[in-house]
């Protein structure tokens, strides 16, 4: 431990720690912009400056750790003067479009603008001339509205390893952008959204389909159906003063219904029919066809995106499984709508997600129109949801509580925990272990699959059988996975695992790129908790044991891994041209 | 009398005035053929005698005499006392001359680059002997403490001290940099030793590696420099062959390895940092310290960078000692500094200097003095990270304190003479425009701090200056200091500092008077017409292009300011210099 | 300092052959360095002069370059500055064969080594 003192108050840190993380101790904040508390400093700002006392200089207390014996003086009137100056100048290369831009309100430099009492434009405001870049349907860049904090870089290269991102030219031109200055829709971009999830400011936004969703609704000749996916559930909640990780399901069925949807489903459905589907695929090629093991999970859209681009010899192993909200769309305009009898061009089906890969997965080729239309119309991001439903003047916290709506509504406890990293594995555990011993588990919970270790490796008996699973989350530790696969593999080898589990956002879709800002660990893991306690309420914890879905099966899809099924709930992958990082 | 044929160099160094070399020549050999020695002592005119204003100076070689103020009736007393006797002529004799002092420079000219023997013959690799064969890591560190070395690139930290920190650093791998990313405007210290010398720099670095305990150096060139890069390479082979560097050298247990790698041409890469970056094949941008490259540096591993002139300065302690190395120089600052001496200077250059000489004695006794025998105003040091020194200051002993002291930093060793003719405002628009262009963008205090002053200094330039336009400058200014990530934005607001302090009336004549003292500020020019001198000839009239001149034969010409877009034509061309420039 | 005292600029060589050096840094070869290294190299040749010609750095007057120092054995050692092919051929003429120094060349500045 570390003896320091800062502002006269004596403290002691273990040894590493930040200023900034000592002087959260003594209940001091001091003002950050560059850093985010889940990456590593960037250092780039210059706002979080502190003095040592008797010290000329200052120093950056993101990055500075404490040393024996300092004392750190966090705020006088220099200090305060220099941050402010830093600031303006930041302001006058940013533009003054608040009120017209997404983060109004949720904007980090605005918010510092706010808290030292900004009221003058001191410098005047040189703004570079750049397009924005919507090329994806995902993501919109706006480097007109960067600070070159960096963040976006380094979620792109570091934490996800994909290297779409970069810093272009250099000084005062200094801008984000796709390395080679290209479209972000032809770069490896794999639309995770992470960068507008960490981004300060509104420089990165999720592609807003709202207003497209309003008119939709106000169409009669339209029939909206709406799913929501497993992450969300705990998450929205955060922009209408619920703790991270409150599950608030039922009162978000209600909010839909007020907005105008006419049937609300629930993705966690989908969840279940997926593990249905993809423990039959496991226990196949587990018992048939043990060349195409590891199975590899498909149901992230991002992640699909980066194998298709970055590892495409795996395209044999992925599950041939769509993700479960493409599987709810299709039922949806498919056995919903012979059930209601509806005409199914009518029908449009939103799917609101912690994502913004959704958005590009709903019509990434024509196995997304399976129904014969596209099966999802419009993904929307949590955060769309949660502006939606402040725009209706809904009061979010004091609704009742509702259930969704029945055939693709109900789901069982597994199906809820697919939106967090382990999620899908420990699901499709549970149902592979059934059909394969024919008997149930003792205790259904697969502890060491659960929690943020990036990689999370195990051996789980089955029955006579030992399964070698492998969970990784965040893309940038798929590759110590894929790299031992690829090896084995090389050298005729058996497979280091049978089944793995890959989700591209850290702590998956809890962290997703489309969920309320300010993630942190810690957040991850509330939201996580929030989902295991939901799979631990619900008396079904089986996917296969979901009653809609047996009765899916038998009314309209007859067995798994039938033809209908095929056609329906199946897709395929192709090698991207392959992308050098 | 010396048995070996002598030459009398002369020359007279009156700046003005007749030049009477000639005159003194004939007076000699006048006096050479009375004195019957003609056949054995050639009388020559010499171009330049590195001394000024003493008169007619006289030199006799192999006897290293040197008389200054030479009248033509000393010349028989200097033929018979001193050629014929060998005696001194006292009262002539030059003593304390400003001296240039070869330490770093000392094979520079001397030996032949390319030539690994030659090197050897001037005790080349003698230190790195006796280091390896006699002296413990921690030895060479104690007598590098001794010498008292302190870094050349800018900073001036304690070598001794950085090479202890990497040394107590515990690692398998550690790295010795060579940082030769020279940058400044006008300094060209670094390429002259790589390319002149570039065998010391090499074993100065393997002195480095044993010190620390590396393995494995690099040294870091801009590819700006081709010549420096070939002949470092080609030295690098040499010292291959010569069993200096590689496995077990000097038959030791000591192993290193030298590679290149070059820099393409971002002023920042010279940034220990940022540097290490370039080397890891990552943009060039300087990351927070600590931790300090002693700790992680490249890959992480610890690394030293020392700068070119700094390890070439290292061989010599060992050669000659760590006592013999502080003796020069001032208490704080040991040893010599060589400058790139440019801009309004007669001899432009490099010298070097033993630290605490003044800088009149560079400015006046080395480089002669301005140009065209004008006024010297300042001197800027340090780049664009220095500031500028006034001619009032030029007292000041050259050492890393007394520079500070005055708001300027001793640099890399870029000095730049500015004359009557340069304007401050100018010359600092240049500095900051050099940072902004080559700043690397990272942090905002220097990525837009800089960009707004430079804004605000072409303003004042432009004659719309206000005196709050000043006020923000500091204000920016102080920002940049405090907040900027590393030492390029941290110093970039020092020339307009240093020029707020020592030449605001510049700013104040811009500001209020509109003026530019040096008419270097194109748009704070006026040209006029003057009634007494024209010749109403009518040439400005149909040269000018913006039709700023009006009037007639009748009345006269005279130029519209409004008009007037200060190109200078009409100026050029009035063959009766009727047109003034205010 | 002994042996650069007896090396060093304005002392004669002692060995018995005359030397000439250019500076061929990269300001020497800037101001035409190279030009003057091959007029003296071939010129040297084709008037039979028992000469060493070689390349050295930069002695840091780069206001002056190119730098030719000329070693002769009989003669102190001394530096011809803003050397030209043609004045490189009088330097062989004069200097070497006739053993006359060249006036209004020569330029030698006080430094410690």
């Amino acid at each position: 431990m570390i003896r320091a003192k800062i502002n006269g108050i004596s403290l002691r840190v273990p040894e590493g720690a930040t200023i900034l993380e000592a002087a959260e101790k003594v209940q001091i904040k001091i003002p950050v912009l560059c850093k985010h508390p889940d990456l590593p400093p960037t250092a780039a700002c210059g706002i979080c400056i502190v003095k040592l006392k008797g010290m000329n200089k200052m120093l950056r207390a993101c990055c500075t750790p404490i040393e024996e014996g300092m004392e750190i003086i966090t705020h006088d009137p220099e200090i305060v003067e220099v941050r402010r100056s830093v600031i303006e100048l930041i302001l006058s290369k940013h533009p003054n479009e608040c009120l017209s831009c997404g983060r109004n309100r949720n904007c980090e430099l605005q918010k510092l603008a706010g808290d030292f009492g900004i009221n003058e434009q001191s410098f005047p405001q040189y703004l570079a001339d750049i397009p924005a870049d919507n090329s994806t349907k995902s993501l919109v860049l706006e480097p007109r509205k960067c600070i070159s904090c960096g963040r976006c870089v380094h979620v792109c290269q570091q934490m996800q390893n994909v290297w779409a991102l970069s810093f272009l030219e250099r000084g005062f031109d200094t801008r984000i952008s796709p390395a080679g200055d290209i479209q972000l829709a032809d770069s490896p971009c794999v639309k995770c959204g992470q960068c507008s999830a960490h981004c300060p400011t509104g420089a990165i936004f999720e592609y807003d389909e709202t207003g497209k969703v309003w008119e939709l609704l106000q169409d009669e000749n339209k029939y909206c159906i709406v799913q929501i996916a497993p992450a969300v559930r705990v998450a929205v909640g955060e922009w209408f003063g619920f703790k991270s990780g409150a599950n608030t399901t039922r009162k978000l069925y209600a909010a839909l219904r007020r907005m105008g949807f006419r049937a609300v489903f629930d993705t966690n459905f989908g969840a279940d029919l997926t593990i249905v589907e993809e423990a039959h695929e496991f226990v196949h090629r587990f018992t048939k066809e043990p060349t195409k093991l590891p199975l590899i999970t498909s149901c992230c859209p991002a992640w699909v995106d980066f194998m298709e681009k970055f590892y495409p010899d795996m395209v044999d192993h992925f599950s041939s499984c769509k993700s479960p909200h493409q599987m709810v769309g299709a039922l949806s305009k498919t056995y919903y709508a012979q059930k209601q009898r509806l005409d199914p061009s009518k029908i449009v089906v939103v799917s609101i997600m912690p994502c913004t890969a959704k958005k590009h997965e709903i019509s990434r080729d024509r196995e997304m129109f399976a129904s014969g239309h596209q099966d999802v119309d419009i993904s929307l991001t949590t955060r769309e949801l949660a502006r939606m439903i402040k725009q209706a003047g809904i009061d979010f916290p004091n609704l009742p509580e509702e259930d969704a709506d029945h055939m693709l509504g109900e789901y069982s406890g597994a199906g809820t925990i697919f939106g967090m990293t382990g999620g899908v594995m420990e699901a499709a555990l549970r149902t592979a272990y059934d059909y394969v011993t024919g008997g149930k588990l003792k205790n259904v919970d697969f502890e060491n699959v659960r929690g943020l270790q990036g990689v999370k490796e195990g051996t789980i008996p089955v029955g006579s059988h030992e399964v070698k699973v492998a969970v990784a989350h965040g893309l940038s530790n798929v590759e110590y996975v894929l790299n031992k696969v690829r090896e084995a593999k090389k050298n005729d080898r058996v497979p280091p695992y049978h089944f793995i589990e890959v989700m591209a956002c850290p702590g998956g879709c809890v962290g997703g790129g489309g969920q309320p800002y300010g993630v942190t660990d810690a957040v991850r893991n509330q939201r996580g908790d929030g989902l295991y306690e939901d799979d631990r309420e619900h008396k079904i914890r089986y996917s296969h044991e979901n009653p809609f879905v047996k009765k899916l099966y038998k009314e309209f899809l007859g067995e798994p891994r039938s033809e209908k099924v095929h056609h329906l709930l199946h897709t395929t992958y192709r090698p991207m041209p392959e992308y050098k990082r | 009398m010396s048995t070996t044929p002598t030459i009398i160099l002369i020359k007279d160094t009156r700046l003005a005035g007749v030049d009477t070399t000639r005159d003194v020549q004939n007076v000699f050999e006048k006096c050479l053929k009375e004195a019957g020695i003609e056949s054995h002592v050639q009388a020559v005119r010499a171009a330049d005698m590195g001394v000024y204003e003493r008169g007619v100076v006289v030199k006799l070689l192999p006897q290293n005499v040197f008389y200054g103020n030479v009248k033509d009736e000393d010349v028989s007393l200097i033929v018979n006392k001193t050629l014929k006797k060998g005696e001194l002529v006292e009262h002539l004799a030059l003593r304390n001359l400003p001296s240039q002092v070869r330490v770093v420079l000392r094979n520079c000219g001397v030996i032949n680059p390319e030539s690994m023997e030659e090197y050897i013959q001037e005790k080349g690799y003698e230190g790195l002997r006796k280091c390896l064969l006699h002296l413990t890591p921690a030895q060479v560190i104690d007598e590098m403490k001794k010498s008292g070395l302190r870094g050349r690139g800018g900073a001036g930290f304690p070598t001794w001290m950085k090479w202890n920190l990497a040394r107590s650093s515990v690692a398998e791998q550690k790295y010795v940099i060579c940082n030769g990313d020279e940058g400044d405007p006008g300094a060209y210290m670094d390429r002259s030793v790589l390319e002149g010398d570039p065998h010391s720099v090499i074993e100065g670095m393997i002195i480095a590696g044993y010190a620390i305990g590396a393995s494995k150096g690099f040294f870091y060139i801009r590819a700006e420099y081709p010549l420096a890069v070939e002949r470092i390479h080609l030295a690098i082979k040499q010292a291959y062959e010569g069993g200096f560097l590689g496995q077990n050298i000097l038959g030791t247990k000591f192993s290193f390895d030298l590679d290149v790698r070059l820099g393409a041409g971002a002023f920042v890469c010279g940034e220990e940092t940022a540097l290490m970056a370039s080397i890891e094949g990552k943009r060039g941008t300087p990351r927070p310290r600590p931790p300090f490259p002693t700790q992680a540096g490249l890959w992480e591993k610890p690394t030293i960078i020392n700068n070119v002139e700094t390890l070439a300065n290292v061989p010599v302690i060992f050669q000659r000692g760590g006592d013999w190395f502080s003796a020069i120089g001032t208490e704080k600052s040991k040893g010599t500094k060589v400058f790139a001496i440019t801009g309004k200077v007669k001899n432009s250059g490099l010298v070097e200097i033993p630290m605490g000489i003044t800088m009149r004695e560079i400015v006046y006794g080395i480089g002669g003095g301005a140009a065209d025998g004008k006024k010297v105003l300042a001197v800027q040091t340090g780049g664009p990270s220095g500031g500028v020194i006034p001619e009032s200051h030029f007292d000041t002993p050259v050492s890393y304190e007394h520079l500070q002291e005055l708001g300027s930093i001793m640099g890399s060793g870029g000095m730049i003479v500015m004359d009557e003719d340069d304007c401050m405002i100018d010359i600092v628009k240049f500095y900051l425009g050099f940072c902004v262009e080559e700043s690397c963008g990272k942090c905002a205090p220097c990525r837009i701090g800089g960009y707004q002053m430079l804004k605000l200094l072409e303003k004042i330039s432009e004659g719309n200056g206000t005196d709050q336009d000043v006020a923000s400058i500091k204000r920016i200014a102080k920002a940049m200091q405090k907040a900027s990530l590393c030492a390029l934005g941290q110093t970039a607001p020092n020339p307009v500092l240093s020029t707020l302090r020592y030449f605001e009336d510049e700013y104040k004549q811009h500001i209020g008077d509109k003026k530019c003292r040096a008419g270097k500020c194109g748009k704070l020019l006026q040209y006029r017409i003057m009634p007494d001198k024209c010749k109403k000839c009518r040439l400005c009239q149909l040269k000018c292009p913006s039709n700023a001149v009006v009037g007639d034969k009748e009345k006269g010409y005279e130029v519209v300011q409004a008009k007037c877009v200060k190109c200078g034509v009409c100026y050029e061309v009035c063959k009766f210099e009727a047109v003034e420039r205010i | 300092m002994n042996k650069s005292a007896k090396e060093g600029r304005g002392h004669p060589a002692d060995d018995g052959r005359g030397v000439i050096k250019v500076g061929m840094s990269s300001c020497g070869i800037a101001a035409g360095a190279g030009e003057v290294f091959e007029a003296l190299t071939k010129e040297a040749k084709g008037r039979g002069l028992n000469l060493e010609i070689k390349k050295c750095g930069c002695v840091g007057s780069c206001y002056a370059e190119p730098l030719v120092e000329v070693r002769l054995p009989c003669l102190p050692t001394v530096l011809y500055s803003r050397v030209n092919k043609e004045i490189a051929l009088r330097i062989l003429d004069e200097h070497i064969v006739n053993k006359r120094l060249l006036n209004d060349l020569i330029i030698d500045l006080p430094m410690k080594r």
